[in-house]
């Protein structure tokens, strides 16, 4: 197994823990997108390498603990 | 094997119907339809009702699983799969099992399980305990409206006539939801019985893997719990496939039992709904799908054959929009109750049907100018499947149905042209929950 596949999975917002502060948009420009309102966007797919290496910073840096990088799907 | 009668003697219908007829439900107020059937009635009626557990447990699972029951809250999910997994749960983690009975009914025109609470009381009990000694459940819960006095009445009399009439049954609990559109999701009834706030949240797992305390907890409907009652009993005499529905038209309300080989028109006919040729009817509940009455007409009323052709027969909503209406104008009333009877957890769907609601209701005006569709649809798919629960997801396919059904009056309103119903008192009830 490499090391990507062991890096890679899923960022799962919870949105009832979300406030919209905004810090995973910070940390993982790219990778998490922003709604008109300020709530974050994730990717629904698989994420591996760097993409992957960015959603747990940001899973990390919310202060809301809304953020969590799940085991693939895949 | 007690022998039972073959017919219901309320009505002659076929033995296991749920309803002796249809039954007339004021809109404003669920009232005080009929008398509930006693327990010496109900036994005559359906005959007595055999015990389970143990070995057959396997009994039961597998005639759900033939009869294809499926959960009527809305989200048709298989019973048998459900009862299954909590059993696995409990053999794999050892831990207690429990049965909860969903009669939470939030949506405003549905009246369903209020009519088998207040008619039937005994089916349901009886659907609870077979779910109870199937699961090996200690106790069972009832979940309703706290505001629902003469439903609490006749469920409260049901149990004593059957600790009167010394059934020895698993006991069950009724516990009080607070009188909310969501107060019967899945999630906001585990939080709640879990010492939470009665709101949804975002699970990992299904109720029966994880639910109440981390205990497998059965979900289940109050009409889904009336059909195991039935189907329990049904050894040697399938019973009919049926369904119930609640038909709203020309300001009255009627839930009725309808065979599953019926289509959307005979349904109608069959409660004396169907008048003039109606414009469109919304199917399923208010997170359900606007179809016009060309397609709708003849689409079949079965679950599993509603689902093949693509709908869903959801809580069994079925409501008449009669010609001249303004669909528009009625999706704008649904649209901004729903968005008040959120949970206000979630951003997306706080501020998301906000929008929603202000521009649909701008559009009927024919205030919403001609940028107002492109912003719902756009809206619509940045909102779609970002709540913790489904309540968006089921506001946006109402919408977009709208906007397809009343393709024409949504071009005319967009263009600065309201239609003169657009003024008019909405004829679906956007009651209490909106507040």
């Amino acid at each position: 197994v490499s090391r990507g596949a062991e890096d890679a999975g899923r960022l799962v917002v919870d949105p009832a823990a979300c406030t919209a502060v905004g810090m995973c948009m910070h940390v993982a420009a790219g990778v998490v997108g922003s709604d008109g309102w300020g709530f974050p966007v994730v990717p629904a797919e698989d994420l591996s390498g760097d993409a992957a290496r960015r959603a747990r910073r940001a899973a990390a840096a919310c202060p809301r603990h809304a953020l969590r990088v799940v085991p693939p799907r895949s | 094997v007690t022998a039972a009668p073959t017919t219901d003697r309320a009505g002659g219908r076929p033995w296991g119907a749920l309803l002796p007829e249809p039954v007339e439900l004021p809109l404003a107020e669920i009232g005080r339809p009929r008398r509930a059937q006693t327990l010496e009635e109900h036994l005559a009626t359906y005959g007595p009702r055999p015990l389970h557990g143990g070995r057959d447990s396997d009994v039961v699972i597998d005639r759900l699983a033939a009869a294809g029951l499926t959960g009527r809250g809305g989200g048709h999910f298989p019973a048998a799969r459900k009862w299954q997994a909590v059993r696995d749960t409990t053999a794999a983690t050892g831990r207690l099992p429990l049965v909860v009975g969903n009669a939470a009914e939030g949506e405003p025109a549905i009246a369903k399980d209020a009519a088998l609470l207040s008619l039937r009381p005994h089916l349901v009990l009886d659907g609870l305990a077979v779910a109870a000694e199937t699961l090996d459940a200690t106790e069972c819960v009832l979940w309703l409206h706290d505001d629902a006095g003469p439903l609490w009445r006749r469920v409260e009399n049901a149990l004593d006539e059957r600790a009167d009439a010394g059934l020895v049954e698993r006991p069950v609990r009724l516990v009080a939801a607070p009188a909310r559109y969501l107060s019967g999701e899945a999630t906001a009834v585990v939080r709640a019985l879990s010492g939470g706030p009665a709101l949804p949240e975002l699970r990992d797992l299904p109720a029966a893997f994880d639910g109440v305390h981390g205990r497998p907890t059965l979900v289940q409907n109050t009409e889904t719990l009336a059909r195991v009652a039935v189907l329990a009993r049904s050894a040697h005499r399938p019973g009919p496939s049926t369904s119930l529905v609640t038909v709203v038209a020309d300001g009255r309300r009627v839930v009725a039992e309808v065979p599953d080989t019926s289509t959307v028109a005979t349904a109608l006919e069959a409660t004396g709904a169907l008048g003039a040729v109606p414009a469109a009817i919304l199917l399923g509940g208010y997170g359900g799908q606007w179809l016009p009455w060309s397609t709708a007409h003849r689409l079949p009323i079965g679950p599993a054959a509603l689902r093949a052709a693509g709908h869903s027969l959801g809580a069994g909503l079925l409501a008449v929009l009669p010609a001249g209406a303004c669909g528009v104008a009625e999706t704008a009333a649904l649209v901004r109750y729903l968005a008040a009877s959120g949970a206000r957890q979630c951003g997306p769907c706080l501020f998301g049907l906000d929008a929603l609601a202000a521009t649909t209701t701008d559009l009927a005006r024919g205030a919403g100018g001609r940028t107002a569709t492109r912003r719902l649809t756009a809206w619509a798919a940045e909102i779609a499947g970002r709540g913790a629960c489904n309540h968006p997801d089921g506001v946006i396919r109402m919408l977009r149905s709208a906007l397809v059904t009343f393709a024409d009056d949504v071009a005319a309103h967009a263009a600065g042209r309201p239609c003169a119903a657009a003024g008019r008192p909405p004829l679906l009830p956007t009651g209490d929950g909106a507040s």
